[in-house]
């Protein structure tokens, strides 16, 4: 081994050993955060489409936990990253509610378990609030953003492990950042993504994310703006680590430090 | 023909052929005038196409004329009667009434394998029995520019009862490495739902849908099977060197000709045996909808898929002497449009719906993926795995070749893990993805009266046995009315 690789693995012990092995509650403002990995089960209810419910148990407290409002849905087969608040609650699946919730499907196989819906009437499906993406026949007649333009700042945020821009929500921040690029004339466009390298304990499992994802986070967000038009000269890609002083943002803080920030420059 | 109903600076306006005329096959370079109505029986009535650009002079005209060296031209797998596909029907009697010698059954892909014996059935078998075609993808697979990319899998053949993919010269292990697979051609109409673009962003990928370099327009990703053109340029090009094994170039006059025929093109079910009008009592049955209505409108609660029929749903009382078979068959096809956006089911492992976020499973109509009004293609665009060409759940198909897809310890499948057995890769041959195996590009569902067998790899011989592969893949436990009333509605497209 290196002295480099020695060093470093030196410097991976320490940080783990600093965090604790179970740290699965933590109680910020605004709610109490729960982070845990579960095999996911499915409860059949039928509420209209996309109205089954999605629920996850915490093996270090056995609670059971709805993670049914989650922007992205687990997977049956696959192990999942619950990242979640604490909500008030209700009876619509049979869990305690998280919202905000974020479950990031892992690659770890598992045998999840479908519930019948055992009385619980699951939720009508919502559309997300965020406004419909543009339809192919206004996309050259929706208007620019009107000036000033000063520098503006994006932030795309990712599952655990996946570069994968999500439906119904990286559309409407790519295409604003696009449309504000076009408009402003940007001189650059910073796209820079960000990987969580140093490992997260929980449920047993130590989660880290390569270096490469940084990189490829970044290069999907350049494509989708290239893919819109803007112009690639002008676009600057890198990837790096999560900085050890980066706290995150929002209730999910952990969760908000995977991403990608579009820093538009005019 | 039975009839010619209008005339006009001598053309003909409508022109009916009926279920078993001998004038029913467009041959090339035949000089036919293609009129502005053609009508055709079939075994559930009749089949509309309008043509708005008419009347089209075929002589001359490239759609029509043998640009390769095989005799056969567009119009030859793209058949008026069949909808601008081919039936296995028709592909049948073409055989029998030339013996075989038709440019239709061409070695290069009218044949399992070029290199066996042109003269006898059995060679043709695929064609013959399921209406296959062979296609055969480079491997590797290559990029629009021709660029080579590196696959995330191994392709090995497990069985190959065609001989193709392990033959010397046309196989897998030849100087030009191909995977033959075998695939129904799909429908050449309709043409501005093929290339319609819904939303810009795809999301089964996240990204915004590419650019035509040449006219700079987005592309819809829903022309092709395996989406290896996204263009209708591209797609003719790749139709005229592999079909008509045209060596050179065409004209760009000639293209156009080609794409402009094409997308002049309306078709539809427009008449039932029992039904009557498709586009009576307050319906909207029949290729003028199609043509009158803007493409890539996504279907919603307010405005559901196959509301053209949904009048049917409150029929007025009984007058004395109805024909009561009508009047029954119409409730039976307003139930089966209500079932296409109400009836509820489990989807699960079908990568191009489950692994992007909606959950594995996901409840949801049929309307879900079949999703662009007056046709049910995907808007998205369409590219799932149904479980029709990948296993366990593909239909028993001995006489197909069967895959094994060995993903790189870097990637796996979603649901089937790393190791993938397939009867055809489908969009994963032009991506090299993972990800992609077995994804079929869905089609129109217009015409489908006409133009059997279905899905991709003719699997399923009747429109009755589309709902009964559904109904056993996602156990949805259609009742015997339910799927009586889905495959009427089926019938009437």
């Amino acid at each position: 081994m290196s002295g480099r690789r020695r060093e470093l693995r030196r410097a991976l012990a320490a940080a783990v050993a600093a965090l604790p092995l179970a740290a699965s509650a933590v109680e910020p403002p605004g709610g109490t955060v729960v982070s845990f990995v579960a095999c996911p089960l499915y409860r059949d209810t039928d509420h209209g489409r996309k109205s089954g419910c999605w629920l996850a148990d915490d093996p270090a407290t056995g609670e059971r936990y709805d993670v049914s409002q989650a922007l992205a849905k687990p997977q049956l087969d696959r192990e999942v990253l619950v990242e979640g608040v604490v909500a008030a609650q209700d009876h619509a699946c049979g869990g305690i509610v998280l919202k905000p919730v974020r479950t990031s499907t892992l690659v770890t196989h598992c045998r999840g378990a479908m519930l019948p819906a055992e009385g619980y009437p699951g939720r009508a499906y919502v559309s997300p609030a965020q406004g419909p993406p543009t339809h192919g026949w206004e996309e050259r007649d929706k208007p620019l953003p009107p000036p000033p333009y000063e520098r503006r700042q994006i932030t795309v945020q990712f599952h655990f492990g996946s570069d994968f821009l999500n439906y119904e929500y990286a559309e409407v921040l790519l295409e604003t950042a696009a449309r504000y690029a076009r408009a402003s004339g940007a001189r650059t466009i910073r796209v820079t993504g960000y990987a969580a390298t140093r490992p997260l304990w929980l449920s047993g499992h130590a989660l880290s994310e390569p270096l490469t994802l940084a990189r490829s986070r970044a290069e999907m967000v350049a494509e989708a703006l290239r893919r819109l038009d803007v112009d690639p000269r002008r676009i600057v890609v890198s990837g790096r680590s999560i900085a050890a002083n980066d706290a995150g943002t929002g209730p999910l803080a952990e969760a908000s430090k995977r991403r990608v920030d579009i820093s538009i420059e005019p | 023909m039975i009839g010619i109903a209008a005339l006009a600076a001598g053309a003909a306006l409508a022109v009916e052929y009926a279920a078993d005329g001998a004038d029913r096959w467009w041959a090339p370079a035949a000089g036919r005038e293609f009129p502005a109505e053609l009508r055709y029986a079939n075994d559930a009535g009749t089949l509309t196409t309008l043509n708005t650009a008419a009347p089209v002079v075929t002589a001359g005209n490239a759609f029509f004329q043998p640009l390769g060296s095989n005799g056969r031209a567009c119009i030859t797998c793209h058949q008026p009667s069949d909808a601008m596909s081919l039936s296995v029907a028709t592909i049948r009697r073409r055989w029998a009434d030339t013996g075989g010698r038709d440019p239709l059954f061409a070695m290069v892909d009218g044949a399992n394998c070029p290199n066996l014996p042109p003269e006898a059935a059995a060679s043709h078998s695929l064609l013959l029995e399921r209406g296959l075609f062979r296609i055969a993808r480079p491997w590797p697979p290559r990029a629009a520019d021709g660029s080579v990319i590196k696959p995330e899998f191994a392709i090995e053949v497990v069985r190959d009862p065609t001989g193709c993919n392990l033959d010397r010269q046309y196989g897998l292990r030849s100087s030009e490495p191909m995977v033959s697979v075998f695939r129904r051609p799909r429908p050449a109409t309709n043409v501005k739902y093929l290339t319609a673009v819904g939303f810009v962003f795809e999301p089964k990928n996240g990204l915004p849908l590419p650019r035509d370099p040449e006219s700079g327009e987005r592309t819809s990703g829903n022309l092709m099977a395996d989406s290896r053109a996204r263009t209708l340029k591209a797609q003719a090009l790749d139709a005229l060197r592999t079909h008509l094994e045209l060596h050179g170039n065409p004209t760009p006059a000639q293209l156009r000709q080609i794409i402009d025929f094409e997308s002049s093109l309306y078709t539809a079910q427009s008449h039932d045996r029992w039904g009557g009008s498709l586009a009576a009592l307050g319906a909207a049955g029949g290729p003028a909808t199609l043509r009158d209505a803007r493409a890539g409108d996504l279907q919603g609660t307010a405005a559901p898929i196959w509301k053209e029929f949904l009048p049917w749903q409150q029929l007025p009382a009984a007058a004395p002497g109805e024909n009561l078979e009508q009047r029954a068959f119409r409730a039976s096809v307003a139930r089966g449009a209500e079932l296409f956006t109400q009836r509820m089911f489990l989807i699960d492992d079908s990568a191009g719906i489950t692994n992007m976020g909606f959950g594995n499973p996901v409840r949801n109509p049929c309307a879900f993926c079949h999703n662009m009004q007056r046709t049910g293609m995907d808007t998205a665009p369409g590219q799932v795995d149904l479980g029709t060409t990948n296993l366990p759940h593909a239909n028993p198909s001995p006489e197909l070749p069967l895959f094994k897809l060995t993903c790189d310890a870097r990637h796996e499948h979603p649901h089937y893990g790393r190791v993938v057995y397939t009867q055809d890769p489908g969009l994963a041959l032009t991506t090299g993805r993972c990800v992609d195996i077995g994804k079929i590009t869905m089609q129109s569902m217009r015409g489908l009266a006409a133009r059997a067998p279905y899905f991709s790899n003719g699997s399923a011989r009747t429109l009755r046995e589309i709902i009964d592969f559904y109904d056993r893949r996602y156990h949805m436990a259609l009742t015997e009315q339910e799927k009586q009333d889905l495959t009427n509605l089926m019938s009437v497209l």
